[in-house]
């Protein structure tokens, strides 16, 4: 036996803490048990092997301080989650949805009163458990989350936006899973704000799994604003049905080290992957984002499409992996991954890989790393305007094919306003 | 009343040495034009004078109200009165013409005090019509896809909403059909007062018809060579550059001439 006796005990005192089913535990325990055979994951370019991303157990119930929140002016929305570490701190509007039978519960009433559910779908369809080190950890220490169920047939056209607060006041690791199930012909919008809470180095593994099932349809958008001091492994990964679709528009607006993971699994025939990511990295942080899509059935389409800007000494690394699986007849697999530098220190990488192993498809690429125009920025210099706000200018126009594509306009507004701050804040490092 | 002053110029461009020794000197409430044959410096005087930042200027100065400007940024020098309608302006996706034009007037104003965005849209709207722009126009992304005339127009339209003291046209005309060209002239003839300088460069004489100069300047080989009033234009549009040249016993040689 090579797992410690005392990761055993804090496990099971944890447990027993915050009533946690057994089988729940048991699933903790064989992941630990797993992790002397696991490896940390790789991606192409992105080294982060030595960063603080492993998760050092001590497994424990904390409280935060509601009050704590104040210092966030957290945007009002009608139908709201908010859940602070590892606690719910607010829930509003759900009862329109609970109506309507769908579920949305935080990890630990999951686990007690949903347990066929998550049994069912947690890591099971989209993650493995064992995948790899991190996502073994990561069930290992596993502390909040979220869980949504949306049941057959069932069309929700207002969205729901959760904020997930990182508290990093005090040292400990932030390890959040969310599921969201989307059963046969449902319909979901959902918007996921990640965001930190004081400046203590810590380590947060966060993985969300989108199960969309047949005919499905999920918009999923985040805005990932984590902070300085914190290193993350963030994993969000679908599992894509018959006829189904998942658009994903993401915002990587982080301020820490950060590897992205962003994968869709077109499992089933005529299923359809969009995946849109916006990232700007500022001050010394490494922004590493690897978006794979895997066409497995046929007729599926996967589409990448990501932006990135460059500030001060920071680095950004954007994969695009197009896979086609063979049998996949009819698949499309298109990406573009563009970066934009504007310091010389910076550093950007955009790579595209395409992996095709069938005949009958279409597929294409275009990336490309390059620098402020200058022609443009002196234009907007021309008139007036100092050279930073020239140059914010010039990021939206990159940006914006983007941002034009997202298919919800409040997170086009919300992600503009995100972008802009984090631009100001990375132009006082230049 | 504002000067602008250009002493003893001399500016390169990668190494090759463009302008030698311009001297130039112009008020608010007038307007001066710059005439001369193709790659003689013309539109190398325009854009050291805003600022560009691959033409180097090797010695001389450029002073406004008697201060050197050419150690200053490009957009110090837009702020202080200086505009550039350019040849070929720069796209710029994602940024709309009015928010760019509000940005830019609010620039020029403190921070506490922007231009109200009712205020802004009606003299906007105003503007436009002088300039017979359609009102989409203004939701568009800046010069993005326009035309070689829509954005002519739109420099104009920009010079009369940030209200220079200075503005430069370099071949405002080039391009232009003789509708258009009347409207950008109706434009530039608009501002036309104490408060407004022009400085119009341009190959023709056909577009100080419908702007009337109050100096014209003849550029060749780098130097202004002869001044004079609007008359002197309509001799060069006679004679042509060649005759002035051999006239002012000049050993130049014109681009365009055969050899």
């Amino acid at each position: 036996m090579t797992v410690e006796t005392k990761d055993y005990l804090e496990i099971k005192e944890y447990a027993q803490k915050v009533g946690e089913p057994d089988w729940f535990t048991a699933l903790r325990l064989k992941a630990l048990e797993a992790l002397p055979q696991l490896t940390l994951p790789s991606f192409e370019k992105i080294k982060y092997q030595r960063w603080p991303i492993q998760l050092k157990g001590a497994l424990k119930q904390r409280h935060s301080k509601p009050e704590l929140l104040q210092q966030l002016s957290l945007k009002d929305a009608a139908h709201l989650v908010v859940q602070l570490g590892q606690e719910t701190v607010t829930t509003k509007g759900l009862d329109l949805f609970e109506e309507q039978g769908v579920i949305i519960c935080d990890w630990q009433t999951a686990l007690r009163e949903h347990p066929t559910l998550v049994k069912k779908y947690f890591m099971k369809k989209a993650i493995k458990v064992d995948e790899d080190l991190l996502t073994a950890q990561h069930v290992a220490y596993l502390t909040s989350g979220l869980f949504v169920y949306i049941p057959k047939n069932t069309v929700l056209k207002d969205p729901l936006t959760s904020y997930f607060v990182q508290d990093a006041t005090e040292k400990q690791d932030y390890v959040h899973h969310v599921i969201i199930v989307a059963e046969e012909n449902s319909e979901f919008s959902y918007l996921e704000n990640l965001t930190t809470l004081g400046q203590t180095e810590t380590t947060a593994n966060i993985i969300v799994e989108v199960i969309a099932g047949t005919n499905s349809h999920v918009k999923f958008a985040s805005v990932d604003r984590l902070g300085r001091n914190t290193t993350t492994y963030l994993n969000r990964r679908g599992h894509l049905g018959t006829n189904a679709k998942i658009d994903w528009s993401m915002g990587m607006m982080n301020d820490g080290n950060i590897v992205g993971d962003f994968d869709s699994d077109l499992v089933g025939d005529g299923s359809h992957s969009e995946v849109k990511v916006v990232a700007i990295s500022t001050g010394n942080q490494v922004q590493g984002i690897d978006t794979r899509v895997t066409n497995s059935g046929k007729h599926t389409i996967g589409h990448i499409l990501q932006h990135g800007v460059i500030l001060s000494r920071s680095t950004l690394t954007f994969n695009g992996i197009g896979h086609i699986i063979k049998g996949a007849k009819g698949a499309d697999a298109q990406q573009e991954s563009r970066v934009l530098m504007l310091s010389t220190k910076a550093k950007g990488d955009a790579n595209p890989i395409l992996l095709i192993d069938d005949n009958d498809v279409t597929a294409g690429h275009a990336a490309s790393v390059g620098r402020v125009n200058q022609e443009q920025l002196y234009y907007l210099m021309s008139r007036g305007l100092p050279k930073k706000i020239a140059e914010r200018l010039v990021i939206r126009g990159f940006l914006g094919p983007v941002l034009a594509e997202i298919p919800s306009q409040l997170i086009r507004e919300q992600l503009k306003v995100t972008i802009e701050r984090k631009l100001v804040d990375g132009q006082k490092d230049e | 009343m504002t000067t602008l002053e250009v002493k003893d110029l001399h500016v390169s461009i990668e190494g090759k040495n463009i302008l030698k020794g311009v001297n130039l000197k112009m008020k608010t409430g007038e307007i001066h034009a710059i005439m001369g044959p193709n790659g003689t410096g013309k539109s190398t005087l325009s854009e050291a004078i805003m600022g560009h930042p691959a033409y180097q200027v090797t010695q001389g100065e450029v002073l406004l109200d008697g201060v050197n400007i050419l150690d200053k940024p490009v957009d110090e020098r837009a702020r202080a009165g200086l505009f550039l309608a350019m040849q070929y302006p720069a796209e710029i996706p994602g940024v709309t013409n009015a928010e760019f034009i509000r940005g830019a007037i609010n620039a020029r104003r403190p921070e506490d005090d922007p231009m109200s965005i009712r205020a802004f849209l009606k003299e906007l709207d105003k503007t436009m019509s002088v300039l017979d722009m359609t009102e989409e126009m203004a939701e568009r992304y800046l010069n993005e896809g326009f035309s070689g005339g829509e954005k002519k127009r739109n420099e104009i339209l920009q010079m009369m909403m940030i209200k220079p003291k200075f503005a430069i046209l370099d071949e405002i005309d080039s391009g232009l059909d003789i509708d258009a060209l009347k409207v950008v002239s109706r434009g530039v003839n608009k501002m036309r007062g104490p408060e407004f300088g022009s400085l119009i460069i341009t190959h023709y004489q056909r577009l100080l018809n419908y702007i009337v100069p109050d100096v014209v300047h003849v550029m060749m080989g780098g130097r202004i060579v002869k001044q004079g009033g609007p008359e002197l234009a309509k001799r060069l549009e006679d004679e042509g550059y060649a005759g002035l040249r051999d006239e002012l016993g000049l050993d130049i040689k014109l681009v365009d001439e055969e050899a």
